[in-house]
């Protein structure tokens, strides 16, 4: 097994979610379509991402005027390697009273690809799956769009999109 | 593709996965102590299975915990049952999962 792990280590308590995917791009395209508040929109069930990305600002997720999905604050910014977060999830009362959490986003150039490695942790032990379910469908929307331009048209994918639009 | 697929084609690494999708983020010595085989046994079918990309690992202080990662199987979905909508699939698959949860009692 790969002993040099590239990651950093995790020093979270509570219960942790790893999702990991390769997708064919620079690590630069990889980190706009994360932040960009439109690409962001395409593969999150239709729901865009608002935030300065600066280290400590915050940053909102939602369909403006149809629904409210999570906000937390940018704890650490490293273009376009590493992006910590605070997380809480917004979109009903069961995911609203388990509170806050943590999603870090790690890339690493592998050859002309690049892994993307999303680690949802300082979840509560028995947290509801609904906090991070989404992510696998997330990612692979993602790979999805960048690998060739089209979006996902799972009903499931484009959940959002008609409200925001 | 091919990696998943010879990875999931083998009932002890699904055994494997089962046992992260129950508890996620073990030990090799947690996982080990589940089946009845020797610990070289178990690490063998762990790097098939972080070969296909369906285990990946993270490190917490001193020990190496093991994750599922569901999203190749996401991505075999999506290729093969997304061209048939998920509004109908998935009551279906609720309701095959509701008779053969009756059918267990």
């Amino acid at each position: 097994m790969n002993e040099q792990q590239p990651y950093a280590v995790i020093d979270g308590h509570g219960a942790m979610n790893v999702f990991e995917i390769y997708i064919k791009t620079t690590p630069e395209r990889l980190w706009e379509a994360i932040t960009d508040e439109e690409m962001r929109s395409k593969y999150s069930f239709g729901v865009g991402t608002v935030s300065e990305w600066t280290a400590g600002s915050e940053y909102k997720s939602g369909v403006p005027g149809a629904i409210e999905i999570a906000a937390g604050v940018n704890v650490e910014v490293d273009p376009p390697r590493r992006l910590v977060q605070t997380f809480t999830a917004l979109w009903s009362d069961d995911v609203r009273a388990e509170g806050e959490s943590r999603v870090t986003w790690e890339i690493e150039p592998v050859g002309s690809s690049c892994r993307l490695r999303v680690t949802h942790d300082q979840l509560s032990a028995d947290a509801n799956s609904e906090l991070f379910g989404g992510w696998p469908m997330i990612l692979s929307g993602l790979k999805t769009l960048l690998e060739t331009g089209d979006l996902l048209d799972t009903p499931g994918s484009l959940r959002y999109a008609e409200a925001g639009s | 593709m091919d990696d998943v697929f010879k990875a999931l084609a083998d009932p002890t690494r699904r055994e494997l996965l089962d046992a992260l999708h129950e508890s996620n983020g073990q030990t090799l010595s947690e996982l080990e102590a589940r089946f009845e085989m020797t610990r070289f046994g178990v690490m063998k079918h762990l790097k098939v299975l972080e070969g296909a990309g369906l285990l990946v690992t993270q490190r917490r202080g001193r020990e190496k915990l093991h994750f599922l990662n569901p999203v190749p199987i996401r991505t075999i979905y999506e290729r093969w049952v997304s061209k048939y909508a998920e509004s109908w699939a998935a009551p279906l698959s609720q309701h095959k999962h509701d008779l053969e949860k009756e059918d267990e009692r």
